[in-house]
């Protein structure tokens, strides 16, 4: 049994646990405030392409602060849509990951002249004192790590500090969960979901400006590989609850991670890469048909508010 | 109360002339705008917007090819919004053609590579295998929806990230050809009895069409499949039965019709819909099933189908309107210097000021209604609780 | 100026002026110049029909809806009231007819939300003061409960701390005794009386004219959209009010025609139904109607959707017209002559995107004559069958071809009565056939249904308005708890269906 792999696997795994849980915390904001995103794809892949122009051109941690922005700003569309002008959620989500694809390929020409970057600087990496050090090569696990890994894990902690324990996390819950609560009781709600889902146009852009300058050093279309859904998967799983999200993002980056490592493992090898990869999709199918628990969504994700209409 | 002047419906003019004018209306304004939006970036590149429309108009229009192609682009576009349609009313999202057309081509491809029979029976064969594999990967949700209650919308996401594996795994595995090097991954070329005929080749017309446009027997039936769904849902007890489930799911029960049983019929024959998305691309222009096979037009899809306001004759208009932006695209490369990406922008923006502009006049045309009826159920007989 | 200080502290001054109040709908005129003046330390009723303008009165006052002419003075002074944060700050609280609470989180959240006190929150801090506040007013509920599992008395009086949390001194109460049981109403009016006396004002809308008889000190009435009248209880009586509410001499003794009884058309044995039904037998003959009073949420619901096939029973026997209909799907249950006006015409009665003439046939898109071979329907005559209907009971349209949400509700529940009546059915089950309706649609719709008994139809009326059950029925029983506890005549006196409607002796104890 080849640990060094093992190892390997873990480091691997956990890039992608920094990306899926990244993104799907910004869809646990936008949906806990009421409005359902799948257009956290779109929003990932802007992040990758002006993450990665933004390192090119003034190093990696301008680069991550410049997808950050670029994925909150093209957020606000998807909020202009649903929010101001009530367009069906899922509708303006589609949309704009087809925009997003589009406007990453026009970007990449203008940026790159071509639909890949050239290699973009990324951050000194860290080797976690002792852990790095674990025999039997599981140390790699922990070896060459980006910081952004802990940063991911503190941006977790703060969610749920400031979904449980600030006025404006129980004023976003709310809105998701009853918008005419919040309305009668004086507090708007249009201003809310718009924070939502800018909050997770920032974190997916964040995600995104983080695969291409810390996993892979480039730009290249289609690198995100439909991450943004699998962060979509996670969210679902971890029922809208930051710690249970963080538990799925790890269990399904680890398993995004298995086919590139250990594919000459004994019983892995038996099964196609490609059966490997499928896994975050069939648990999510699994959990939400009720087979195991029950995931339930804020009351109000999806709706259209009228404002002082029907109450 | 009611104040007959205010009755809107003086004029005598049925009501749905007022609102189809409405509607038009905003149509121009979306278009407006996001022609204008679009020229704002155009011209950021230096490049006079109206020139780079001309372009767009011209190479998608001046000769029958060009057209060809963009009836070429348009076709698997209108499978795909008719199935996301279907579904739409019976009030289900069907964000898995994408899928379902993937896992189709597989299954297309499959039967296609092992049969040799002749064409008469060889592709039926092979439609119907892809239709198979449309509607199977489609009734998973459905049932599981209406089994478990599991939203439609984010199992059929799933499917579509099991889809994409399954086909890499087909192209890696049972597809995989066994010629020629190990450079290019894909399958053996299909045989002849399995292709879709070109209508320049039926029609003796290669000269217009020559063999790069693959306009092919597909288009006329897309066209049959939009009267189809048209005449299905507005004509017939299933079509009735779907549209009280996609609109008042209560009310349906209580006028009898099982709702789920129709939302899985109706998801089915999305599925068998979305089955016909890939096999332009796979019969009618590769003859193989390759590693770069055509993605994104499930999810285009949905945009057409509500470009189309989910009817089946808007759907074709709005596939034929998206044809001609695409075709455009390679006129621009040629004759500006534009990125060619510029024209998903523009799509991007159509699609979105058109999606807004319907919103906002759904709301109008509903309120007018309300006040049109209401000031005539009060000119007509006072109103219901006046004096005796 | 003097209008700041002498606020609260003068009983009987205007606290709330309102004046000419104008606001408008598509197509409706909600208020129209309306008039109206609080008095601080009152309770103050306001009445009127349903779509009278009440509501959207007290939400123009509440900040929801900006009037669009007129003026409101608060305290003597002019204000604007733009948005509800404006009206919590001038001391007004409001509580909707249907409560706007977020289930999932506890009590002590619902209420500190909004007026949390800081960025950063302290729900053990607010927790104490949520409790103390109820133990003032001597409200008993548990500020750590999750919202989802409170009673909906419990409900209301987070409603009512919600607002008393902001130091709301105007408390307004929309409709608040339609989801109360009889002994919960007894309650509420004794809190309300405890807050008045403490200098509270409140505000209470209502249609039911006993209770606001009972707990108001002055009464405004409203009749689309206008103000009518003003009055005190003692200078009145109900029937001057229900006059002044209508507009005319209310006339509630329709003719009830004299059938003979026919053999029965629904026997009920033993029927349960998920928790809810707990064990019912009824008979219905034809030609007679039954009553089934109750306050709502006592298993109507689930009673009248089992008998017409959209729930399916745990234990009993139901058959109408002779059939055992166990394991019979809706479709096959209409099809022995079942007619059904759903409570919710909205959400069960219409497809309210359809066009009128589809809709007639919603129940009957499986027949012969409507539907031909292939499963293509017959549309020609599917919409002259619609226009006889449609002219056959008054459905005001401009043609056929209409959608059924542009109605107003009136000709709604019409449309849904030529589609269910149409056909002279052996069994009506009729489930609140008048709510939300004006007096002129009531009378046709009650007409309609005693017309049907005339021609024989066994009618079963669900309704928790006693003045229906009284203006039709043949035979009144009392549902409580999903039992039947009471089986009565016609003109049983009110007290005594009370008790049936409370659990029979047991309300008696309390």
């Amino acid at each position: 049994m080849p640990l060094l792999d093992l190892g390997a696997a873990f480091a691997i795994g956990l890039s992608y646990f920094t990306i899926i849980s990244l993104t799907g915390l910004g869809g646990l904001f936008s949906e806990r405030s009421g409005i359902v995103n799948i257009g956290l794809e779109g929003m990932l892949i802007v992040g990758t392409v002006m993450g990665a122009w933004g390192a090119l051109e003034w190093g990696p941690i301008p680069g991550l602060f410049i997808g950050m922005l670029a994925g909150a700003l093209f957020s606000i569309v998807h909020a202009l849509a649903t929010v101001t002008f009530r367009v069906d959620h899922i509708v303006s989500g589609v949309v704009i990951n087809i925009v997003a694809f589009g406007l990453a390929r026009f970007l990449s020409q203008i940026f790159f002249g071509s639909t890949q970057s050239d290699r973009v600087p990324d951050l000194d990496k860290l080797d976690v004192p002792l852990l790095s050090s674990l025999p039997l090569g599981l140390g790699r696990a922990f070896q060459r790590m980006s910081w952004i890994t802990i940063v991911a894990i503190l941006i977790t902690i703060g969610a749920l500090f400031v979904l449980n324990r600030t006025r404006f996390g129980l004023r976003l819950r709310s809105a998701g969960e009853n918008p005419a609560a919040t309305l009668t009781l004086g507090v708007r709600v249009a201003p809310l979901r718009y924070a939502g889902v800018a909050i997770s146009g920032a974190l997916a852009g964040f995600a995104g400006a983080f695969l291409a300058i810390e996993v892979n050093q480039l730009f290249q279309e289609g690198q995100t590989q439909g991450l943004g859904f699998i962060a979509l998967a996670a969210l679902i799983l971890g029922n809208w609850q930051p710690l249970r999200l963080m538990a799925g993002a790890l269990v399904f980056g680890f398993a995004q991670a298995i086919p590139l490592r250990l594919d000459d493992a004994p019983v892995i090898s038996l099964l196609p890469e490609q059966f490997i990869r499928m896994i975050p999709y069939v648990v999510t199918i699994i959990a939400i048909a009720g087979f195991v628990g029950r995931v339930t969504p804020p009351a109000a994700a999806g709706k259209a508010y009228e404002g002082g209409g029907r109450i | 109360m009611g104040d007959p002047a205010t009755a809107a419906g003086a004029t005598g003019r049925p009501a749905w002339v007022d609102t189809f004018r409405i509607q038009l209306l905003a149509l121009a304004g979306a278009l407006l705008f996001a022609a204008v939006v679009g020229g704002i970036i155009i011209a950021s590149f230096g490049e006079n917007p109206l020139t780079v429309y001309r372009v767009l108009w011209t190479f998608s229009t001046s000769r029958l090819s060009d057209f060809g192609k963009v009836l070429e682009i348009a076709t698997p576009l209108i499978y795909s919004a008719l199935a996301v349609a279907v579904a739409f009313k019976a009030g289900m999202f069907n964000i898995g053609v994408e899928g379902q057309y993937f896992v189709a081509m597989v299954t297309a491809s499959a039967v296609a590579l092992a049969l040799e029979v002749p064409a008469v029976i060889h592709l039926p064969l092979v439609v119907l295998a892809a239709v198979i594999g449309g509607v199977v990967w489609a009734a998973i949700p459905a049932i599981l929806k209406v089994k478990t209650g599991a939203h439609e919308v984010v199992t059929t996401i799933m499917m579509n990230g099991i889809a994409v594996s399954l086909v890499a795994w087909a192209l890696l595995h049972p597809l995989r050809t066994g010629r020629g090097g190990l450079v290019d991954l894909r399958s053996d070329q299909f045989p002849d009895t399995a292709l879709v005929p070109s209508l320049g080749s039926t029609f003796g017309l290669e000269e217009q069409l020559p063999g790069s446009v693959h306009l092919t027997w597909l288009f006329p039936l897309a066209l049959v499949a939009a009267l189809l769904v048209w005449f299905l849902l507005y004509r017939t007890r299933l079509g009735f039965e779907t549209r009280a489930v996609g609109s008042a799911p209560g009310a349906a029960e209580a006028g009898g019709v099982s709702i789920g049983a129709t939302q899985i019929k109706v998801f089915v024959l999305s599925g068998a819909l979305a089955g016909f998305v890939g096999l332009n691309h796979l019969l009618g222009d590769a003859g193989f099933l390759g590693a770069n096979y055509e993605t994104q037009l499930g999810f285009t899809g949905i945009a057409v189908a509500f470009l189309g306001r989910n009817s089946p004759f808007g759907i074709v208009v709005a596939a034929i309107a998206l044809g001609l932006l695409n075709r455009g695209e390679d006129g621009l490369a040629l004759v500006t210097d534009l990125p060619r990406e510029i024209v998903i922008i523009l799509e991007g923006l159509l699609i979105l000021s058109v999606v807004i502009a319907y919103e906002i006049t759904r709301r109008i045309v509903l309120r007018r209604r309300q006040r049109e009826v209401r000031s005539e159920e009060g000119a007509i007989g006072g109103a219901s609780g006046a004096p005796a | 100026m003097a209008g700041e200080s002498d606020g609260e502290g003068r009983v009987g001054a205007p606290l709330v002026v309102m004046e000419r109040i104008t606001k408008r709908f598509p197509g409706v005129v909600a208020n129209d110049a309306v008039d109206l003046t609080i008095r601080s330390g009152e309770i103050h009723g306001l009445i009127g029909e349903n779509g009278a303008g009440k509501s959207t009165l007290m939400r123009v006052l509440y900040g929801l809806y900006p009037p669009d002419e007129g003026r409101i003075l608060v305290r003597g002074k002019e204000v604007k009231i733009g948005s509800p944060r404006a009206a919590i700050a001038l001391g007004i609280g409001m509580v909707h007819q249907h409560f706007v609470l977020v289930d999932r989180f506890t009590v002590t959240e619902n209420i500190v939300l909004g007026a949390e006190g800081g960025p950063i929150l302290d729900l053990d801090a607010a927790a104490t003061r949520v409790g103390d506040l109820a133990e003032s007013y001597g409200f008993a509920v548990d500020t750590h409960t999750i919202v989802e599992d409170l009673s909906v008395g419990q409900e209301q009086r987070v409603e009512i701390l919600k607002a008393l949390y902001r130091g709301a001194e105007i408390l307004i109460l929309d409709e608040p005794t339609a989801v109360l049981t009889p002994s919960e109403t007894k309650e509420l009016f004794q809190n309300l009386r405890r807050l008045r006396d403490d200098g509270k004002t409140v505000v209470f809308i209502s249609h039911k004219l006993d209770e606001v008889l009972a707990i108001a000190d002055r009464v405004t009435v409203l009749r689309r959209g206008r103000v009518v009248g003003e009055t005190v209880p003692a200078e009145t009586s109900k029937d001057a009010l229900a006059e002044m509410m209508v507009g005319r001499p209310v006339l509630f003794r329709l003719e009830k025609p004299t059938v003979e009884l026919g053999p029965p058309v629904l026997r009920v044995e033993g029927l349960v139904v998920g928790g809810k039904v707990r064990g019912i037998d009824l008979e219905v003959r034809a030609g007679e109607i039954v009553g089934v009073a109750g306050v709502e949420g006592n298993g109507q619901r689930e009673l009248a959707e089992a008998l017409v096939g959209l729930r399916r029973p745990d234990a009993g026997r139901v058959s109408i017209a002779d059939t055992d209909v166990g394991g019979r799907s809706i479709a096959e249950v209409r099809e022995l002559g079942v007619g059904y006006i759903p409570e919710d015409r909205r959400e069960r009665g219409l497809v309210l995107e359809m066009t009128l003439w589809e809709n007639t046939i919603l129940g009957r898109q499986r027949r012969r004559g409507i539907v031909g071979r292939l499963g293509v329907l017959l549309i020609d005559r599917i919409k002259q069958l619609a226009a006889q209907l449609i002219a056959a009971f008054d459905v005001r349209a401009r043609s056929i071809g209409v959608e059924a949400a542009t109605l107003s509700g009136g000709n709604q529940q019409k449309l849904i009565l030529a589609r269910e009546l149409g056909e002279q059915p052996k069994l009506l089950i009729a489930h609140q056939p008048i709510r939300g309706l004006d007096v002129g649609a009531t009378e046709f719709v009650w007409t309609k249904i005693l017309q049907q008994k005339a021609a024989g139809t066994g009618v079963l009326l669900i309704s928790a308005e006693l003045e229906e059950i009284y203006a039709l029925s043949d035979r009144i029983v009392t549902l409580f708890e999903g039992r039947i506890t009471g089986e009565y005549p016609p003109d049983v006196p009110p007290e005594e269906l009370g008790i049936g409607m409370t659990g029979g002796v047991r309300a008696e104890a309390s």
